[in-house]
């Protein structure tokens, strides 16, 4: 034989990343049922919106709960843009993008200066201003009517003809978000901003310009989430304010990352193939009469959550080396931390 | 036009006062534990809702049942306290936050599993009531909410100033590390806090329910009107609580009045981000807020 065979070993994880994307492509295509398909254009969107949560909380830890603002931007822009100047949503995407980049750089210097509770607090703020605005502004948003999108399949007009190619698009913004998140990981930048997350008067001692880092930080994760927010307005095709700009969405986003794992690009997908599915199965099998019960079930993981696994669920299960441990460590855990059986 | 002015001045007042009440609730749990809960506006609710169910189903009178009230969340103040608070005093901002939140959600959700999302009201043969100074409309069930609430916070600061306890409470918000030197227990301390935290919380919702009909997100805006306040009044004090809630109750009367109920909704929303460009520590601000939630 000439020459040496080619070490697959040094490249495993970038080929096992290859089998898997190639994977992700082609199963959807083997769905032919309209409900799963359904469920997987929602369990990518929620990835990929969790995922762009993720830069700036995850990895950068300036907690927000005002991200619906920056998905309703996205909606609203690409869907006004749309349906008065005839714009088609693919640029009113980058415009949404752009202007929720303004207001995430507006926000920062704003609201930076504070830190936990009261930075949180800021940024809930500032999403209800916005869903106040696009209630009352109602020659442009239409007020609680909403704005709906003629049905006019097109690739221009991005209405597609079927589900499964909402999902490779949604795939494609998924994609996007991990790669990201992956280089953020391995990069200056990521480093940077980990350092801030875990101690920020030590990262600016240490010359790092953490307003700078944040306000960047933030404004690529509001810039995906309004990707994600025009994804939506196309997908549904129907938007309005309660749904895409209220509180009920920032913490569902923020709750997907926080179970799935904070600060890891796999996280949030995780996260949501978890998440997603258990919604629209809570909603399925209690239907209509017990409504917020899935609330109530995703308020009581989340208080679990982040009292004992701040680390996510998933990052816990796989870190861990004895995994038949895992829930008698939990339990253990809660009783020592509220002090009822000290051990 | 002075007339109406002055009747919209009043009209603020007597709003303000459950304001600053489900404030200084906020602001004491806070610092004693510096824990910031975010679901204080659903204990609101659930003293909507516990008084409403008391006058329904046992007729007894929103006022009275006070008496049953004021006990009953203390202790569910002290039980939430032991189970959730407990473990996120002192932990990271995540925790806090976001345990919070999910209380919120459930407290919220298991309203409208329970008794659904139809706004609730009570009628009491005082409902309508107003009382005329000449001109002046006063209706009956606002001064009493103002005056209930205005009497809980003297009888607060009292039991702050005077009593051992309170002496020991404002110790910890002081110096949590200095009080637990002087053997002053402060994990007990956090959870007869919070207990008077979420007794406050419901007190003032048993004094809204005559004025205000209930539903489950009611309480939300509420939690978050009484963060601004506590902002602009100056983390961990009283007396910014209780000014910073005369101050927004006036201010959202008067804008709600004079520029409609758009701008009303928002009008705490740019107090609350101007205090934070010109004045971020508050007007009373306390020694050791800059620490934990400025910077």
């Amino acid at each position: 034989m000439m020459g040496k065979p080619y070490d697959f070993s040094k490249n495993k994880k970038f080929f096992w990343g290859l089998i898997i994307l190639v994977f992700c492509f082609l199963l959807p295509a083997a769905i032919k049922s309209a409900f799963y398909l359904d469920m997987l254009v929602k369990v990518v969107l929620w990835a990929m919106v969790a995922g762009a949560w993720n830069i700036s909380c995850g990895y950068g830890g300036a907690l927000s709960l005002g991200h619906t603002a920056f998905f309703g931007i996205g909606a609203y822009v690409s869907t006004i843009l749309f349906l008065k100047f005839g714009i088609t949503p693919w640029i009113g995407m980058l415009a949404g993008g752009f202007l929720a980049i303004f207001f995430a750089v507006a926000l920062g210097y704003l609201s930076f200066r504070l830190h936990g509770p009261f930075f949180v607090l800021s940024t809930v703020a500032f999403a209800e201003v916005l869903r106040i605005i696009s209630i009352h502004w109602r020659s442009v948003t239409r007020g609680s009517e909403g704005l709906s999108i003629p049905f006019k399949p097109n690739w221009g007009t991005f209405i597609l003809h079927n589900r499964l190619q909402y999902v490779y698009v949604a795939l494609c913004l998924l994609l996007l978000v991990f790669l990201i998140s992956y280089w953020i990981e391995r990069s200056r930048f990521g480093y940077q901003l980990m350092a801030m997350r875990g101690d920020e008067d030590a990262a600016e001692s240490l010359g790092i310009n953490t307003l700078q880092l944040k306000i960047i930080a933030t404004s690529i994760s509001a810039f995906l989430t309004a990707l994600g927010g025009t994804f939506y307005a196309q997908y549904i095709m129907y938007i309005e304010p309660h749904t895409i700009l209220g509180l009920d969405f920032s913490v569902q986003v923020a709750l997907i990352s926080i179970i799935g794992g904070m600060g890891k690009a796999f996280g949030p997908i995780l996260g949501s193939l978890f998440i997603t599915p258990l919604s629209q199965l809570l909603r399925g099998w209690f239907g209509g009469g017990y409504v917020g019960l899935h609330f109530i079930i995703y308020g009581m993981i989340l208080i679990i959550v982040v009292i004992f696994i701040p680390e996510g669920i998933f990052t816990a299960i796989w870190g861990r080396k004895e995994r038949s441990n895992f829930f008698k460590d939990l339990i253990s855990k809660w009783m020592n931390k509220i002090g009822v059986f000290k051990t | 036009m002075l007339q109406i002015l002055v009747q919209v001045v009043v009209s603020g007042l007597l709003l303000s006062g459950v304001y600053a009440l489900v404030s200084i609730g906020l602001t004491l749990i806070f610092g004693v534990s510096r824990v910031s809960n975010f679901a204080q506006g659903e204990f609101v609710t659930l003293g909507m809702y516990a008084t409403y169910w008391l006058f329904v189903l046992m007729n007894i009178d929103p006022y009275l049942s006070l008496i049953l009230v004021v006990p009953s969340f203390f202790l569910l103040g002290i039980i939430i306290a032991r189970v959730i608070i407990k473990p996120i005093v002192g932990a990271p901002p995540i925790a806090q936050v976001f345990a919070t939140i999910g209380m919120s959600l459930v407290i919220q959700n298991v309203a409208l599993f329970f008794w659904g999302g139809n706004f609730r009201t009570i009628k009491t043969s005082y409902s309508e009531t107003i009382i005329r100074l000449q001109w002046l409309n006063l209706p009956l069930a606002h001064l009493v909410a103002f005056g209930v609430a205005m009497g809980v916070i003297f009888l607060l600061y009292l039991f702050l100033k005077y009593t051992y306890l309170g002496k020991a409470i404002r110790a910890v918000a002081q110096d949590r590390q200095a009080a637990s030197l002087m053997s002053i227990n402060v994990g007990l301390l956090d959870l007869i806090t919070f207990g008077i935290g979420i007794a406050c919380a419901g007190i003032a919702g048993t004094v809204l329910i005559p004025i205000y009909p209930v539903y489950p997100t009611i309480g939300f805006p509420l939690a978050l009107i009484a963060f601004v306040v506590v902002v602009l009044g100056g983390l961990g004090s009283m007396t910014g609580a209780l000014v910073g809630g005369l101050v927004i109750g006036l201010l959202e009367t008067f804008t709600g009045f004079y520029m409609g109920s758009a701008l009303r909704q928002i009008v705490y929303f740019i107090v609350f981000i101007l205090v934070l460009l010109l004045k971020p520590s508050g007007f009373f601000g306390q020694r050791g807020s800059e620490e934990v939630g400025f910077k």
